[in-house]
């Protein structure tokens, strides 16, 4: 990381690219509500359900919080605690399920 | 409109000396020495917390004090050291020198550093005032659930407690914010990372882990609160909630916190070896990088505090492992140290010694930490005095040695006058002394059974004449901190002068005058390698001092940290009121969000330096 | 001007300006302190012993407030789009409609509370309720300190010329609200459709909501 380095940033979305985020975010809400009525095997909707919910997390933090077009030291900035959250909850959620026992 | 814009340009306080001076400086000299002023303040109440518990330990059966005034002894002898002592001591070194080190003028945002330091104090104080409500907190400094819910603790000592650490932990975090964006931004020219100090780097650490380490503690106290204040669940058994919850929050804030004590000890010692050496550190990458693997694996290591718990083979075993790797990176870091000091012309001043007396002292408490790891041996040593000799060994072997070299060896930069030499020598000697007579036969106790945190003890449990000899060898621990103070008052009296670089350092800070400027760098130097000073084509010498009309507009002082500090301690402080009558504490907390509110927009349009013509101009 | 941080981002050694860097950071931070709010609730999933818990929910009236909050982000990067190019009109109308978004949200909210408490379910009643509560109390009280904070510059933005200085205040601003956004989508996804998921007994909201 060298000093008095400035960053390239690539072009930023305009207006209309953000409305189409926004379409598609409303889309990805709607599957979810839909998948939310569907009966069928529950690991199934389940693991569909948190796939949008990922899918909806990245598409704000990349296009409206602009992490795909900034400087990408803000990304790290951002997904490495994020990452240590994800390992602290999965780790509780296995001791306190007694998987570890 | 009009009244918005204007809303921040109240008259500017200017009074460049006295109290005012001080209760509004924005300057990050002056508030780290509020810190060290207000760290080596609560250092001597913590340690006469423990000199009580010694005189009550030094012989069976005794009654100095009764169990429960014992129970609080401890409580507040370990949250104070920790919270009040070791972190803000660190926090002291970090807010005067990280500027200095890296050829800047101030912090990236004074202010907010103003801020974190008036929460710190205020929360403190609000914790201590418990004493004078006679509620003094007695959950250990760790407070377990469900010994901390409404059944266990009638009075409102634990409310006092979570509180104030509640208001420290917020001014931690803002402190936290700050050097991590002031450190990857405010470099002078050419100051790479990888030519930054080391006490630099490790200060950079600890900021990531607070700002990362201190949310699970936010929320695990919030949840105490709601629980205390306003009978939720969240610790409570019989709506089959799982204490254990707590124990898992506190240690994922709690292992990393540990590092946060450590790591600027660390980065000091990194620091004194080298000038003391005559030469430059051995493996100074595999130092910095040593720093960044542990503070990540800090967050992998926390159950190691509950093997005893029953979390299962699989977990125990995990993170025993965790634990066991953790050990190496620091192992690393001893083996660079020995290796800078080989081959070197050795100096042994002060500064010198209580780094060398850091690196052993830590190692003994390194290695008692390994034990630990192995879960066994764990379960035979918990809750015993092995552990308490263990933690000593780290926190006051290790950080509280480090920051005692840190004192020596950056006192005469801070106020410009040496520490006495002789008294300096008295004071190292009778301190390893003192420690290791205080604190060795503890690990000799745990093996013998004696549990930790009771208030007295059978004649016939045979623990007696090695409790006779630690309690004699605290007070010598206690002489030799009264030499310390000794040390500094003779120093401000009439302490020998001291020049711009005494040790001839290589650091940036050693460049400018002793004590520096309020501008710190007349000319903001240019950097070509790790040690500046002793690289004979830098030139970074300062200078002389500027004429007045030539100095660098600075950030002004203002009154608005000290506002919302005070608003949101004193918000918090309304619950106690609230539980006392319920109206009178809702009114206050609302005077008081909206004093808050008032003063962070106060903040926000009031513009940083007095006369910028630009800032002034972007709001009106 | 060494000191004014907003303005000279080309001064720093990374080339990031300051308070875009403190914002990031404390969001980074706020991952952790929501993290553990939502890590907490999955914990005691499924041990609360009396009272209402997931089968509560209603998801029609819950959608409808995501796709509020979801819209209230894009009226959000409309206002910074409308700034960056220099146009203040577009960016306040944008930012009044992402604040008045952000108070409909906050109704939805209090409207849900209500129900809620009317129906039995209270932080007290049982684990759910706790971090039922707390969690999305946490998380609307950040709306609400977002929506205080549009108005803000809705108001001080008739002094302002377009400028780089302003358009990072709607920028920083924009990151603190589209985080609440994302930790509204986790919420949403995690804890009401796949806590919800199977507990259907209750997939529409009961009649009482609509004055029945």
């Amino acid at each position: 990381m060298a000093t008095e380095h400035v960053a390239a940033h690539k072009e930023h979305p305009g207006p209309r690219q953000y409305v189409i985020i926004g379409v598609i975010l409303v889309v990805i809400t709607a599957i979810e509500v839909g998948l939310f009525y569907i009966q069928a095997t529950p690991a199934l909707i389940v693991w569909l359900l948190l796939a949008s919910s990922l899918a909806k997390f990245l598409l704000v933090a990349g296009f409206f919080m602009h992490l795909r077009f900034d400087d990408r030291r803000f990304a790290i900035l951002f997904f490495v605690p994020l990452l240590i959250m994800v390992a602290l909850a999965v780790a509780l959620m296995a001791m306190f399920f007694s998987l570890t026992r | 409109m009009v009244a918005l814009a204007n809303i921040g340009v109240l008259p500017r306080p200017v009074h460049p000396t006295g109290v005012w001076s001080w209760l509004t400086t924005v300057d990050h000299k002056r508030i780290g020495l509020l810190y060290g002023a207000t760290a080596l303040a609560f250092f001597i109440i913590g340690g006469i917390e423990a000199l009580i518990m010694r005189a009550q330990l030094a012989a069976p059966g005794q009654t100095i004090v009764s169990a429960e005034t014992y129970s609080s002894l401890f409580t507040m002898h370990g949250t104070t050291m920790v919270f009040m002592v070791v972190m803000p001591a660190g926090a002291a070194f970090f807010n005067y020198l990280v500027p200095l080190q890296i050829g800047a003028r101030d912090v990236a945002f004074p202010r907010l550093n103003a801020f974190s330091y008036w929460l710190f104090l205020f929360g403190a104080l609000l914790m201590n005032f418990s004493f004078f409500v006679g509620a003094f907190p007695d959950i250990g400094w760790f407070g377990y659930a469900p010994l901390t819910s409404n059944e266990y603790t009638t009075t409102a000592a634990t409310d006092y407690w979570l509180l104030g650490l509640q208001v420290m932990g917020i001014g931690s975090l803002s402190a936290g914010f700050n050097f991590v964006v002031t450190i990857l931004n405010l470099r002078a020219p050419g100051m790479t990372l990888m030519r930054m100090p080391l006490f630099t780097w490790m200060t950079l650490i600890v900021a990531f882990l607070i700002i990362f380490a201190f949310p699970p503690l936010t929320i695990a106290l919030t949840f105490l609160l709601f629980d205390r204040f306003f009978d939720m669940n969240f610790f409570n058994p019989a709506a089959n909630a799982d204490p254990l919850l707590w124990q898992h929050l506190f240690w994922i804030f709690g292992h990393p916190e540990v590092y946060v004590l450590i790591l600027p000890a660390m980065g000091i010692v990194s620091d004194v070896l080298p000038t003391f050496s005559r030469k430059p550190l051995f493996g100074y990458p595999m130092i910095v990088f040593a720093g960044i693997i542990i503070g990540f694996l800090g967050f992998g290591v926390w159950a190691h505090h509950m093997f005893t718990t029953g979390l299962g083979g699989w977990a125990n075993a995990a993170f025993a492992g965790s634990t066991l790797v953790i050990a190496v990176p620091t192992g690393v870091k001893l083996f660079n140290w020995l290796a800078t000091m080989w081959g070197g012309s050795l100096l042994f001043k002060t500064p010198m010694l209580f780094a060398l007396g850091f690196i052993s002292m830590f190692l003994l408490g390194g290695l008692s930490g390994v034990m630990h790891a192995v879960v066994p041996v764990d379960t035979q040593q918990q809750d015993t005095y092995f552990i308490v000799a263990h933690f000593h060994y780290v926190l006051v072997g290790g950080s509280v040695f480090g920051l005692t070299a840190g004192v020596y060896y950056w006192w005469p930069k801070m106020t410009g006058k040496m520490l006495g030499e002789r008294l300096g020598k008295w004071h190292f000697w009778l301190m390893l002394a003192g420690f290791n007579m205080t604190f060795l036969p503890m690990h000799i106790l745990g093996i013998l059974g004696m549990p930790r945190r009771i208030y007295t003890y059978d004649a016939e449990a045979g623990w007696s004449a090695w409790n006779a000899f630690i309690s004699a060898g605290s007070l010598v621990l206690a002489v030799s901190i009264l030499l310390l103070l000794v040390n500094i008052a003779i120093s401000l009296r009439r302490g020998e002068k001291a020049g711009d670089n005494p040790w001839g350092a290589a650091t940036l800070e050693w460049a400018i005058s002793s004590p520096p400027h309020h501008y710190n760098f007349a000319v903001v130097p240019t950097v070509h390698s790790r040690y500046p000073l002793w690289d004979e084509e830098a030139n970074v010498l300062e200078p002389p001092p500027l004429p007045p009309h030539e100095e660098p507009l600075m950030p002004a002082p203002s009154y608005w940290p000290l506002v919302v500090a005070f608003a949101i301690v004193m918000t918090f402080a309304g619950l106690l009121i609230w539980q006392w009558h319920a109206l009178i504490g809702i009114a206050f907390m609302v005077v008081m969000a909206l004093t808050g509110l008032r003063g962070i927009y106060g903040w926000v349009f009031e513009p940083l330096t007095v006369e910028a013509p630009e800032a002034v101009q972007a709001h009106s | 001007m060494y000191f004014d941080t907003t303005v000279d981002a080309h001064r720093t050694s990374t080339g990031l300006n300051n308070r875009k860097l403190l914002i990031w950071a404390f969001l980074g931070s706020d991952v952790l302190f929501f993290g553990t709010l939502i890590a907490t609730h999955l914990l005691y999933r499924g041990r609360s012993l009396v009272g209402h818990t997931e089968d509560i929910f209603s998801i029609p009236v819950t959608s409808a407030s995501t796709f509020i909050l979801l819209m209230s982000s894009l009226a959000m990067v409309l206002a910074l789009s409308g700034i960056q190019r220099g146009n203040l009109q577009t960016m306040r109308f944008w930012i009044a409609i992402t604040a008045i978004f952000g108070s409909i949200f906050v109704g939805f909210q209090m409207f849900e509370f209500h129900e809620f408490v009317q129906e039995g379910l209270t932080p007290r009643t049982n684990l759910f309720g706790s971090t039922f509560f707390t969690m999305t109390g946490f998380h609307g009280a950040h709306v609400a300190i977002g929506v205080l904070w549009l108005w803000s510059i809705f108001f001080a933005s008739f002094r302002w010329s377009a400028g780089e200085r302003n358009s990072l205040n709607v920028e920083i601003v924009g990151l603190y609200w589209h985080f609440v956004d994302i930790v509204w989508v986790v919420i949403f996804g995690v804890v009401y459709l796949v806590g919800a998921y199977g507990a259907e007994d209750r997939i529409l909201p009961p009649v009482s909501w609509f004055g029945g």
